[in-house]
């Protein structure tokens, strides 16, 4: 209750200075705990607040239903998802899938289940849940390098597969429940970043809906780096590999040498 | 406590990865041999990308191979001119062996063929081992000896040209042997993240009959420079070296290694192979499980890079 309540007052003068900011209109105001993670040598993952509040106008008459849906996406590269198959007694990469643009992190909260408070059409239209993220003609390449247009049923196998690894690592993430109401106007829920998460531009989109309608989108940038150290092995490595790799061998003759003289004796 | 592996881009537990490179480090000053063909396949175990296990892995070779070659220096156990004859072939061998773990990265079976040539090689090397040591056991049980290198003996390997006097091992034998081991050991360098020592000691003892006490300090002084060479290729091919990780697992394994070193002399030295032939055997056998075993979930997520 204390860490509520010491949690809360910062959050009330943000939103009350916010909403003098922002011309009145129907629709919602929200911020992040954070906006920008530094990835050090201690990182373990982070915790972002996201939380807003509704506009006064948009609070809800009675007999409405007022739901919000936050969504946070991470920079989109292609993933590439193989399949297995045995031949000659072992088990082989087979076929492989390349899905274009797939959000390298991407995490979904809200107040209800997906299902109970959207629909599907609007859940596609908006891509809300990672079940509703489309990828476009799915093509399997095999191991002899011919390549075929997968069917319905495969191409869901395959899609499937690429979100369930995902989960696995924690980089996708669903809270049916995630987000919570303080009061009638005010809400707040909390996002986990895990370690291994990619780094780059990420977006913190926060959905209101009324009876089932997107009313309002908000979204807010956030971005995830190396800093420090972290970052200046991991550009070195990429910028001047020769040398960095010259750099790695000079530290472990350095260091191969200092043990042979501490064990001399 | 945790560390976050910059090129690995994951966090992992300190004591972990020091107690990973404690133990092989140990086994390694115990056998004389690099210990990477342990290391590696933990630290894919652990959730290492296999491209950045094998390539941080030739790192932390460099430096274990260092201190090791140190001691055997001053023993004068290094026979220099035969390590530099293994040492051109396996420039040769390691530079082939990048470019094709960068292909093979490139069509993604990368992690076929590290478990491919893992169970190939340990297979036949600690099954070779088990039973020369087994019978080297049981003679010396009954008391005899069993029969030693005859010196002038003669095989299709004298009949070769570019003959070399090797001092140190006491050999005139020609250069294309130790050329050949070499290139093939400098392959596997490239391909498996391990010095080669599995390979390269039995490949010294039993193809070019060199006398047991030089063979581990020209192996290790060898392996210095492929792994650095192999190292220096990962880097500038595949950005999988990890200099963070590496200096962790060095730390391990140059402590572990003093005194694997220091129990390895108190032990007899047919009682030693029969304990890395099993070793060998064990990793072997785990590994060629995994490729027949039917996975648990057919589908995989293709690491950054790879198709």
């Amino acid at each position: 209750m204390q860490a509520c309540r010491a949690l809360l007052f910062p959050l009330a003068a943000l939103i009350a200075l916010a909403a003098a900011l922002t011309p009145a209109k129907a629709g919602l105001v929200t911020d992040l705990s954070q906006h920008q993670i530094s990835i050090r040598s201690n990182f373990t993952g982070a915790e972002i607040l996201i939380f807003g509040a509704l506009e006064a106008e948009s609070a809800a008459k009675p007999g409405q239903s007022t739901d919000i849906a936050v969504v946070v996406s991470g920079p989109r590269r292609d993933e590439t998802v193989r399949r297995k198959a045995r031949v000659a007694g072992i088990w082989i990469n087979y076929e492989s899938v390349t899905f274009e643009s797939v959000p390298g992190y991407y995490a979904v909260a809200s107040t209800r289940p997906l299902g109970n408070m959207l629909s599907d059409r609007v859940r596609a239209i908006e891509q809300i849940g990672a079940d509703h993220l489309t990828f476009g003609k799915l093509i399997a390449t095999s191991i002899d390098n011919s390549r075929i247009t997968l069917g319905e049923e495969q191409a869901a196998a395959f899609t499937d597969a690429l979100i369930r690894r995902k989960r696995e690592l924690g980089l996708f993430h669903n809270a049916p429940e995630g987000v919570a109401f303080l009061g009638n106007t005010l809400f707040r829920t909390t996002i986990d970043i895990p370690a291994n998460v990619p780094l780059g531009l990420y977006t913190a989109k926060v959905y209101l809906i009324r009876d089932g309608a997107v009313i309002d989108v908000i979204s807010t940038p956030l971005f995830i780096e190396k800093s420090g150290l972290e970052r200046l092995i991991y550009r070195l490595a990429h910028t001047d590999p020769l040398f960095y790799g010259i750099f790695a061998v000079m530290l472990a003759t350095f260091a191969g040498w200092t043990a042979a003289l501490i064990y001399r004796e | 406590m945790q560390i976050y592996l910059p090129i690995a881009e994951l966090s992992v537990n300190v004591f972990l990865l020091l107690g990973i490179g404690g133990a092989v480090g140990f086994l390694s000053g115990l056998f004389g041999v690099g210990g990477g063909f342990l290391m590696t396949p933990l630290l894919i175990f652990i959730g290492i990308p296999p491209a950045v296990s094998v390539a941080t892995q030739s790192n932390q070779i460099v430096a274990s191979s260092i201190s090791g070659v140190l001691a055997h220096w001053k023993r004068g156990t290094v026979d220099f001119k035969m390590g530099l004859v293994l040492l051109v072939g396996g420039v040769l061998g390691s530079v082939a062996g990048v470019y094709l773990f960068s292909l093979m990265r490139q069509i993604g079976q990368v992690d076929l063929m590290i478990s491919l040539a893992y169970v190939v090689f340990l297979g036949i090397i600690g099954g070779l081992m088990m039973i020369e040591s087994a019978r080297a056991i049981r003679a010396a049980r009954l008391g005899r000896s069993l029969p030693g290198r005859r010196r002038g003996q003669h095989n299709w390997v004298h009949g070769l040209p570019f003959k070399m006097r090797f001092r140190r091992s006491r050999l005139y034998i020609s250069a294309v042997p130790p050329f050949l081991i070499g290139a093939g050991v400098g392959t596997l360098v490239a391909i498996m993240g391990v010095g080669g020592g599995f390979v390269m000691v039995p490949a010294m003892i039993y193809l070019l009959k060199m006398p047991t006490n030089v063979v581990i300090g020209t192996s290790l002084f060898q392996i210095i420079f492929i792994t650095g060479l192999v190292t220096i290729l990962h880097s500038v091919e595949n950005q999988a070296v990890d200099v963070v990780l590496a200096l962790l697992l060095l730390i391990g394994g140059v402590i572990g290694a003093q005194y694997g070193a220091r129990f390895g002399a108190n032990m007899r030295g047919e009682h030693l192979r029969a304990l890395l032939a099993l070793v060998v055997l064990v990793v072997c056998l785990r590994l060629a499980y995994d490729l027949v075993a039917v996975p648990q979930d057919l589908f995989s997520l293709a690491p950054a890079g790879e198709k």
